[in-house]
């Protein structure tokens, strides 16, 4: 009985806005109390965070991403994509899909990407002659896109949290992140067509002009990709690459940046949500731990067994628990929180654990999107100026193509593990 | 009050330069590493436990900062709903809350530190592991500061906007 209480007490705070870690610390310190052991059994958990090769990946990566969002690679970004795909109908819509994938893949979906990208492509996109409704439901829904590319954080705090190799996950993700980029260009381009957007010519001189400013940055997801592919580096050594070369060549060769005014608030700016993400991944460890000795996952699998009797029931019923998830968490302490109680579960059902993973981020990348609490939503609300109702409208078209994805992605998994087989084959 | 605002202050400019300067160190001191790795086969011994050693520190410093800018991850979908007057009153309880509980989290690795010093292991070459630990009971010690500042806050405001009201 005081169980329930205790638990509804803290539900209802966490729905007031007590931060995640505190909640989570107040499970874990009870749990441990109960059991009658010392409570600094909680810190010995937490102090694994130092003991974790892979999450050296995350400051340095966050830390990328943020030097990238205040430099003026979107801007070079958008003048790139609107160089080679401006032509093609739909094209400005195009160009906001592509570089928000590519800037998401960076700065891991933390709203960054709707507050560095919107406010440059949102006026244009208007300019254009593309709709209100549809230039935001675009571009709120392009603010998570991009996540299941490398190097995007939640694939590798995914990683950590499921013990699964990222180096592979990272290749996983490749297909099926494309497959959403796609999709939604498919249905740019009908609306390119059918709201009569005017169509500019292509222009070599234009694209090798834009190229050449980018010819810095493109480089970087090839090494990247290419230095995990051959095997040169793992994703943390990919990380450090990427966070000195960045560093390097926003203040030196493009000197967008100052290194003693900018760098220095850009790293503090960037530490803050690595705080916030590392404390409650502390936090967290000690609770998974408690729920894994109390065979938590398998008494939930024992109940269901029950009703849920086949893999593609199980996936159905997978895909609606991790979209309410999707828009109430986000998408770090939904990781965190939910992997560990999910993948034991899956791994019966006889599911690749590459696969729940691409599954599980697909699902969380739309949760961030849907009504009526989807982060995205907010974020947009705030950027744009315009009330949450009307972004909840013109959201629906993207999130319906957005779900189609999704079960391909879900009962395909041949799209997600193709490329770790032929790399993993060699 | 006010020195609890001077406190604040004072502890982020030195939260500020350590973000800072750990940083720029795990930054280079990782590129380093893969440098000598490839290219020298080569690699410092005590690099890699030293980077994940920074990884602590830096993740604990940007979430006492994340408490002062009241940036931490969480759900809040009712507080929305709320009127201002409704929404300060669950931000001081929830607040004094967290307060509460980073109390009992610094004690809990305080305990932790007694007890690895006791034990006397060593991270490198005679460091103790206790000195590289001891951000943690910081870490939680100042977050519980804050917390109840910022709470402290939000009654202040309360008290304002009532005389505000009574007008």
């Amino acid at each position: 009985m005081t169980i329930v209480i205790i638990g509804l007490l803290l539900v209802l705070l966490a729905l007031f806005g007590a931060p995640l870690f505190v909640i989570l610390g107040t499970i874990a310190l009870l749990s441990f109390h109960s059991l009658d052991i010392d409570t600094a059994a909680v810190i010995v958990e937490l102090y694994r965070i130092a003991n974790a090769p892979t999450l050296l990946a995350i400051p340095l990566f966050t830390f990328a991403g943020y030097l990238m969002a205040e430099s003026r690679t979107p801007k070079r970004l958008v003048n790139l994509s609107n160089a080679l795909f401006g032509w093609m109908p739909g094209g400005l819509a195009i160009v906001a899909l592509m570089t928000c994938a590519f800037f998401t893949a960076f700065t891991g979906a933390s709203g960054v990407t709707i507050v560095a990208l919107g406010g440059l492509l949102y006026p244009v996109l208007r300019k254009e002659g593309y709709p209100e409704k549809f230039s935001l439901g675009l571009l709120t829904s392009s603010g998570s896109l991009g996540l299941l590319f490398p190097p995007s954080l939640p694939i590798i705090l995914y990683g950590f949290v499921a013990n699964i190799s990222i180096d592979k996950l990272f290749l996983a993700g490749i297909v099926p992140g494309t497959l959403l980029v796609v999709l939604l260009s498919l249905f740019s381009v009908r609306k390119g067509i059918s709201a009569g957007i005017p169509r500019t010519t292509f222009k070599w001189r234009n694209a090798i002009k834009a190229l050449r400013e980018t010819a810095w940055e493109l480089p970087l997801p090839f090494i990247i990709i290419g230095g995990i592919y051959t095997g040169v580096f793992t994703a943390t050594e990919a990380a450090a690459v990427t966070a000195f070369y960045v560093l390097i060549i926003e203040v030196f060769v493009y000197r967008d940046l100052k290194l003693f005014s900018d760098v220095p608030k850009i790293m503090r700016e960037s530490m803050l949500l690595v705080g916030g993400i590392l404390v409650i991944l502390g936090t967290a460890m000690g609770l998974t731990n408690y729920l894994i000795d109390a065979q938590i996952p398998m008494r939930i699998l024992n109940a269901m067994q029950g009703f849920v009797s086949s893999k593609v029931l199980f996936l159905i019923m997978l895909n609606i628990f991790l979209l309410i998830v999707g828009c109430l968490m986000d998408i770090f302490s939904a990781i965190i929180v939910v992997v560990p109680l999910i993948a034991p579960i899956a791994a019966q059902f006889g599911i690749d654990p590459i696969h729940l993973g691409i599954i599980f981020l697909t699902n969380l990348e739309i949760g961030y999107s849907t009504p009526p609490v989807g982060l995205n939503l907010f974020i947009s609300s705030f950027r744009f100026e315009k009330p949450v109702v009307k972004l909840y409208t013109a959201a629906l078209p993207f999130l319906a193509i957005l779900i189609v994805a999704l079960l391909i992605i879900t009962y395909v998994p041949e799209l997600s593990l193709w490329l770790v087989n032929i790399v993993g084959g060699q | 009050m006010k020195c609890f605002k001077y406190t604040d202050l004072a502890l982020e400019k030195l939260e500020n330069i350590l973000v800072i300067i750990i940083l720029t160190l795990m930054i280079t001191m990782a590129f380093l590493q893969v440098i000598l790795r490839n290219f020298f086969s080569n690699s410092i011994m005590w690099g890699d436990i030293f980077l994940r050693h920074l990884v602590l520190w830096i993740g604990f410093l940007g979430a006492s900062l994340a408490t002062r800018e009241g940036k931490h991850i969480n759900i809040d979908v009712l507080s929305r709903l709320l009127s201002p007057r409704f929404k300060r009153i669950s931000g001081i309880i929830v607040n004094l809350f967290s307060s509460v509980v980073c109390f009992f989290l610094m004690r809990a690795s305080i305990g932790f530190i007694i007890m690895e010093k006791e034990s006397g292991t060593t991270l490198l070459s005679g460091i103790p592991t206790w000195t590289a630990q001891i951000i943690i009971a910081i870490g939680f010690g100042i977050m519980m500061f804050r917390f109840f500042v910022r709470a402290l806050d939000l009654v202040a405001g309360d008290e304002a906007t009532s005389q505000e009201d009574a007008k």
